[in-house]
């Protein structure tokens, strides 16, 4: 029945027609939503408040994950570097390995992964509960701009903290690298820190920040559209936050590869 | 004066009305009855512009909400107090916080002059000692109260009340139909009030509108539903005067 009024000839065209109609019906809402907060970011009385309140909760909620991701990534990077390389390879290679493929990748990904599921996770069900006991409704009525007042803070707020966190995780990872090779793969700390400094370019960082950038606005503006048009409920609010979880890091490892291709 | 003029709305091929007509009157308090799911919320939400009608016109001071721009939409909101049928407290925040919101962003009051407000509407709603307590931790009637509150604390021309008395006891309930007569006399607040609670329908409504099917069945005042010859109306007038009702619902 849906076959033919639809117009597809068979089911499986046509659910791929629906689900692309349906992501582009949500993309189009999306970008509305995101010009809709662009083009009122002068009104900085509308959401300037928030934002301090909103990169405390950020900081707050992940630092300690975060360190805590990156310190290992930092040691395990270390140790499998030291394992896989041939007997003739001097040794200073494991700090030019851990110092590239910490600051390139290892921490802006995993950060933003880890961050995915806590801040993105978190934003959607703290808005999907607020549209669904109409919260929203109720700061509209009281002539707040919705929009400005609860997403403009909160994806400030994650373009800011996200590169923070980021350089405390390289820091956190390339001390786990340290540790890693002085313990257990019996580098001494002279020569894992020369390898280091030998490949070390500042440019690698600032990639790394960039990314953060972006990887920060992508989760949390993903969050926001998905708790603030939430719909059915609590449970679509369960629904929605469990959406946001997975788009987030597909939208987080696709845009990571096109910062690559793109900036190196 | 707000003119509610052939209202259609549905939603994902529900049809909720199928032309609703009346008017609310400067300084009058018009009540609202019909069934639960006929899409009253949806018509209080639609006067201040929260959610589009398909078809129909809404006036308020003669301008139509319905082809408002949003900065025009928030000035209109300004001017309306809207009592949320669940409250929609912000559970974030504390009451205090809850109230003092609006007068901090909308008005330029000293600190001392926004703690002053907040206590005096919370005192004009009956309750006090709650400005540091979370929503959470409030009885749904409380809730009702305090969201009331809320929606006076800037002195609106218009309210919007989505069942003011339901979850309330006898006197508190009485209390708040005071309190909105209060506003009428003492304010000259135009008004419309949605309840299932005829008692207090009677008590607040200058007129009345019956909404049935998503039509308005019949608009006049107390007299005059009651006096009606038509089945529908009457029968629901009698039902919901019984006993058992009044003050639930
Ligand atoms: N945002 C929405 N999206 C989809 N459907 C909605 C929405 N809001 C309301 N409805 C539907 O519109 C109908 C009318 O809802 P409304 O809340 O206005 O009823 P009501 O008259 O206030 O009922 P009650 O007396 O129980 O509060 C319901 O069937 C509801 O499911
Ligand atoms: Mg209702």
């Amino acid at each position: 029945m849906t076959t033919q009024s639809t117009g597809y000839a068979f089911p499986f065209f046509s659910t791929i027609g629906r689900r692309g109609e349906a992501f582009f019906t949500h993309l189009g809402k999306y970008c509305s939503l995101m010009w809709w907060m662009v083009k009122n970011l002068s009104n900085a009385r509308e959401y300037s408040g928030n934002i301090a309140q909103q990169m405390v909760l950020i900081g707050n909620n992940s630092m300690l994950i975060v360190v805590f991701v990156a310190t290992f990534v930092g040691m395990v990077t270390s140790v499998q570097s030291a394992y896989q390389l041939y007997a003739w390879i001097p040794r200073t290679v494991v700090g030019s390995l851990v110092i590239k493929s910490v600051l390139l990748e290892l921490t802006p990904l995993l950060t933003a992964l880890v961050l995915a599921g806590k801040v993105g996770a978190t934003i959607t069900a703290e808005l999907g509960s607020m549209r669904v006991s109409e919260q929203v409704d109720a700061l509209e009525a009281l002539a707040f701009d919705s929009i400005s007042f609860l997403i403009t803070p909160r994806i400030l707020a994650g373009i800011i903290m996200f590169p923070i966190l980021v350089v405390f995780g390289d820091v956190m990872a390339v001390l786990g690298g340290l540790f890693g090779a002085v313990t257990i793969s019996h580098i001494s700390a002279a020569a894992f820190i020369s390898g280091m400094k030998s490949s070390f370019e500042v440019w690698d960082g600032v990639f790394g920040i960039i990314k953060a950038t972006f990887f920060g606005f992508t989760i949390t503006s993903i969050a926001c559209y998905q708790g603030y048009f939430v719909e059915g409920g609590s449970e679509g609010v369960g629904k929605a936050t469990m959406g946001t979880v997975v788009l987030t890091c597909l939208a987080v490892v696709v845009m990571d590869f096109v910062l690559a291709s793109i900036l190196l | 004066m707000i003119l509610i003029e052939n209202i259609w709305k549905q939603f994902s091929g529900k049809q909720v009305h199928r032309g609703i007509s009346f008017d609310v009157r400067e300084k009058e308090t018009l009540v609202v009855l019909g069934k639960s799911g006929g899409g009253k919320s949806v018509l209080l939400k639609m006067v201040i512009g929260l959610i589009k009608p398909d078809a129909g016109r809404i006036l308020v001071d003669g301008k139509n909400v319905v082809e408002m721009t949003y900065p025009e939409l928030r000035a209109l909101r300004f001017k309306f107090g809207f009592l949320f049928q669940g409250a929609a407290l912000f559970d974030s925040m504390t009451v205090g916080e809850n109230i003092a919101l609006s007068l901090r962003r909308h008005a330029d009051f000293a600190h001392g002059e926004i703690r002053d407000r907040i206590d005096y509407a919370l005192h004009i709603v009956g309750l006090d000692n709650v400005q540091h307590v979370m929503p959470s931790s409030l009885s749904g009637g409380m809730k009702k109260r305090v969201g009331l509150a809320r929606s006076i604390a800037l002195t609106p021309r218009y309210m919007l009340y989505d069942e003011p008395t339901t979850g309330l006891d006898v006197a508190t309930a009485d209390g708040i139909n005071l309190l909105i007569n209060e506003l009428r006399s003492s304010l000259g607040v135009t008004s419309i009030v949605v309840t299932h609670d005829i008692h207090s329908a009677f008590v607040v409504g200058d007129r009345f509108a019956v909404l049935e099917k998503g039509e308005t069945l019949m608009t006049g005042t107390r007299e005059e539903i009651q006096n009606s010859d038509n089945e529908e109306v009457r029968k629901y007038i009698n039902s919901s005067i019984s006993p058992s009702e009044s003050g639930h619902a």
